[in-house]
């Protein structure tokens, strides 16, 4: 679980969305904190689907499963079982 | 230290989050970057082809197209209806109180060159330059990497006009809605929308809009919650085709002077329809001290299809100050620093 915190929040910062030097803990919302947004989720979304090699279904793309670390670190444990 | 160049592209480590590689030169956007293949790009274009065959003809439209009426847009019509000359296709072009008539008359002789219907949406002056003006003055209303894509003129300006042709794309029945994005600008050439994530981006734009100062009770600029209600089975899937086609800005303008497509009469290097873009640049630079344009123009540097000294150029191209100043006035503005007119990034 930590390993995909860790590889979400490396993505986010190699790719500029957030700076080198912020944090994030596990429930900050990634689109009220200014991280994300429709655009930049698309972007977070073919990145998870690549690194684990999972496809997401429609309706799992909503705010409980993308918004957070945490969420997205359970959606992909999930769908990659 | 001292600032350090992309040897790739024209980025630079004086640009907020951008970093260089002193051992390779590169930026980490450079570094990362895995353009598509002419195989892949082949392949998309077929599975395009095969989703207008299978969900076109359905609707009262197939297509939902964002014109503009500058180059890129304009060419991007032409070439669908040449490629594609079976699709129905309603052209919207968003009249945002500051296009150019020359824009209005250019998509309105594009619809008419390719047999496609026009649609122009618009809202009451007052109410657009209220909403760029509370744009102009907001400050990281928008995420960090939407400002590397656009000013926050700009980004408030395409986000009204997604949502409104994805409504349009409801209430049409149409399949599809295409924009005539670059490389540069979507690196996703097929983006298939869902309910769950058109209602997100709906309520992010809507947050966005109550960060700077506007209450939009009147879905003037979201997407009705009505017409949403009613989207059916299929929800929409947006479209790039402009990013999986052989691009060059000179091949486009010949191809667009060929057939009628008038050159603009405004001096605006980044754009051929739009006469509040210089201020928006203007606007960004102030704010953020770098120009909108560096990762768009960075990004057809990078996939080959902008040469690195026409980048530099265009970045470096001093804005219009008879622009800059007209777009102040009508939003009621002071330019704070004329001086820095021509920020060189």
């Amino acid at each position: 679980m930590e390993q995909i915190k860790n590889d979400i929040v490396d993505y986010l910062k190699a790719n500029s969305f957030m700076d080198n030097s912020s944090s994030l803990t596990d429930n900050d919302s990634l689109t009220q904190n200014g991280i994300i947004d429709s655009i930049g989720l698309l972007e977070l979304m073919d990145y998870i689907c690549e690194k684990y090699s999972i496809e997401i279904p429609e309706d799992m793309l909503t705010p409980e499963n993308f918004d957070s670390l945490q969420g997205i670190t359970n959606m992909i444990t999930r769908l990659a079982k | 230290m001292s600032k350090l160049v992309c040897k790739k592209c024209i980025l630079d480590s004086d640009i907020p989050g951008i970093q260089i590689n002193e051992e390779n030169g590169l930026c980490h956007f450079c570094e990362t970057y895995t353009p598509l293949t002419q195989q892949e790009k082949n392949e998309y274009l077929a599975k395009i082809e095969k989703l207008f065959e299978q969900y076109g003809g359905k609707g009262n439209y197939d297509v939902i197209y964002a014109l503009s009426g500058g180059k890129d847009s304009s060419y991007t019509l032409y070439k669908l209806k040449k490629d594609y000359p079976f699709l129905k296709i309603l052209a919207v072009q968003f009249d945002n109180g500051f296009t150019s008539e020359n824009a209005i008359m250019n998509a309105k002789k594009m619809c008419m060159i390719t047999g496609c219907d026009y649609f122009q949406l618009t809202m009451k002056e007052e109410i657009l330059l209220d909403t760029f003006r509370k744009a102009a003055e907001s400050y990281d209303a928008f995420p960090k990497f939407a400002k590397y894509r656009a000013s926050d003129i700009c980004n408030v300006c395409i986000t009204i006009i997604k949502q409104k042709l994805i409504e349009q794309a409801i209430l049409q029945k149409a399949p599809f809605i295409v924009f005539a994005f670059t490389a540069g600008q979507s690196p996703n050439p097929i983006i298939n929308l869902s309910v769950n994530f058109i209602q997100w981006s709906r309520n992010l734009f809507d947050k966005q809009l109550q960060k700077i100062g506007i209450d939009d009770k009147d879905e003037l600029f979201l997407l009705k919650k009505e017409v949403l209600e009613n989207i059916g089975e299929n929800a929409p899937s947006i479209l790039h085709p402009l990013c999986l086609w052989d691009y060059s800005e000179n091949k486009v303008l010949e191809t667009l002077l060929e057939i009628g497509w008038e050159p603009p009469g405004i001096n605006d290097s980044n754009s051929t329809n739009c006469t509040l873009n210089s201020f928006a640049c203007y606007n960004h630079m102030e704010k953020y001290g770098f120009h909108p344009y560096a990762f768009d123009v960075a990004g057809l540097v990078r996939s080959g299809e902008m040469p690195r000294e026409e980048g530099f150029e265009k970045i470096n191209q001093e804005l219009s100050q008879p622009l800059i100043e007209e777009a102040a006035s009508r939003l009621k503005l002071n330019i704070k620093n004329p001086q820095k007119l021509s920020v060189k990034v």
